[in-house]
């Protein structure tokens, strides 16, 4: 058996706690923003579309220092809500926030991957039939993204359960309170003494994200099937 | 001839690496409390010694050990506590026969003023960063002091765990945690962040840094040189100078 500290158990807790609010916080503004690419016209969309991205090909550690810039007790967003009595940095939503920040060009990609998929005469088929945009927002567009955004969500899940750079710099490593499991692992590693926590933890690790890989090749078949 | 070419390259890198070691290259393994004080010490040896390169790595007591034993190149290990010396002595990765103590120091709460003025004000605070204390000799201090003064359990999930001595500093200094755990002579850098009160000493042993020769160190003659330097006297003076305690 390998042996599992208290903490160690929080940390996972946490880690899948942060991964879930993650996802789930981003997947409204996911969704529109999809819709926005895949189906509207508009200026400066690149620039949208680039942003958007940006966080897949920037340091994490640089998206990390940008939002303490944001959110810290000095920053310009993180000063208004201190006087507000809202405290962000090193609490469990300032991890929450960094993995969101993370995570979402791989939620928007996935979800622009299923609506292009979408036959646009359905669409064009429920407009001429009557339904206001709205009616075919939800009732053809919503439910035909669907396996885009569980392949999306599920993908973002596992790399929020990964986020290490921009979580160490915005929510510290309190353990038991914003302690992830891969900042656990990497206050194991610098200790000499720790090398088989360290390596359970990192068992535990490779377990997860290999359960959320395998859920996200099956929706992906499955996926693939239906078509 | 496959195997020639490799034979060969493999020797080129040899010769390689013993020029390296031949222009007199002295690897530091030093505690991050030391950074500024080695490296004005390590200044003032290459001005009389030239030819002499020094590659400076500054990190946790704890992780410098765990990385001269797996084989990172050093050649003076200088740590700030007792403990992770003792470990790489236990171990063989140090000249045993060097071992010395370097300098002392004390442990201090530092932060905001007006945020605490003793051990146990700590516990209406929010945020308090200690390096980590399972490679961070400050962060052990703490925590040791934590137990003796009895309010470890109120404290336990208000602890930032930082990676070394510096980067509690540099939280406190931004103003993000109310306080750090931290050397007299860190806070003594710091621009923002005042001492607010130092930690009783019979709360936790006294800061001690010792100080040796690695096995590899001690075949390198610049190394051994310079390892005397920082016996001398003129060293002592830079140590007080950063207020570091010499007896």
């Amino acid at each position: 058996m390998i042996p599992l500290a208290p903490s160690d158990y929080d940390a996972i807790r946490l880690s899948l706690q942060v991964a879930l609010a993650a996802t789930v916080l981003s997947i409204p503004f996911g969704f529109g923003v999809a819709y926005l690419i895949t189906f509207v016209k508009f200026r400066g969309k690149m620039v949208l579309e680039v942003f958007v991205n940006l966080p897949l090909t920037l340091p994490p550690v640089v998206v990390g220092y940008f939002l303490l810039l944001l959110l810290g007790k000095h920053g310009w967003l993180g000063s208004l809500l201190n006087d507000a009595g809202i405290r962000l940095i090193f609490t469990l939503k300032a991890a929450v926030i960094a993995s969101a920040v993370v995570g979402f060009p791989l939620l928007v990609r996935s979800l622009r991957v299923g609506m292009e998929g979408i036959d646009r005469q359905l669409i064009n088929a429920s407009r001429t039939l009557g339904a206001a945009w709205y009616d075919t927002l939800l009732t053809v567009i919503l439910p035909l993204s669907a396996p885009g955004l569980l392949a999306g969500s599920s993908l973002m899940f596992a790399r929020s359960l990964g986020e290490f750079g921009a979580t160490i710099i915005v929510a510290g490593n309190i353990p038991g309170v914003t302690q992830t499991i891969p900042l656990a692992i990497y206050e194991y590693a610098s200790s000499p003494t720790s090398e088989t926590m360290a390596l359970a933890l990192c068992l535990v690790s490779v377990v997860i994200s290999l359960v959320v890989l395998f859920m996200h090749e099956l929706l992906a078949r499955k996926m693939a099937r239906r078509d | 001839m496959k195997n020639v070419i490799k034979a060969l390259t493999t020797l080129s890198c040899l010769f390689l690496l013993a020029a390296s070691v031949l222009a007199g290259e002295i690897n530091l393994s030093v505690a991050a409390s030391l950074k500024e004080a080695t490296n004005e010490l390590a200044d003032s040896f290459a001005k009389s010694h030239s030819g002499v390169k020094f590659l400076k790595n500054y990190g946790a007591s704890g992780a410098l050990a765990k990385q001269i034993e797996s084989g990172a190149p050093s050649d003076i290990f200088i740590t700030a506590n007792l403990e992770w010396m003792e470990y790489a002595k236990n171990r063989k990765l140090i000249d045993s026969a060097t071992i010395g103590t370097f300098a002392y120091n004390t442990l201090v709460f530092a932060g905001t003023p007006g945020k605490a003025t003793s051990m146990q004000d700590l516990i209406k605070l929010e945020r308090i960063a200690i390096g980590s204390p399972k490679s961070v000799p400050a962060g052990e201090y703490a925590t040791e002091a934590f137990k003796k003064a009895g309010i470890d359990k109120q404290l336990e999930k208000k602890l930032v765990m930082a990676k070394d001595v510096r980067e509690c500093l540099m939280y406190a200094e931004r103003g993000e945690v109310d306080g750090a755990f931290v050397y007299r002579t860190d806070a003594l850098l710091a621009k923002q962040t005042r001492i607010l009160f130092m930690v009783p000493q019979e709360l936790y042993p006294r800061v001690t840094y010792p100080m040796a020769l690695t096995v590899a160190g001690a075949k390198n003659r610049d190394a051994a040189a310079f390892f005397s330097y920082l016996r001398s006297d003129e060293a002592k003076t830079v140590l007080t100078k950063y207020g570091f305690a010499v007896r």
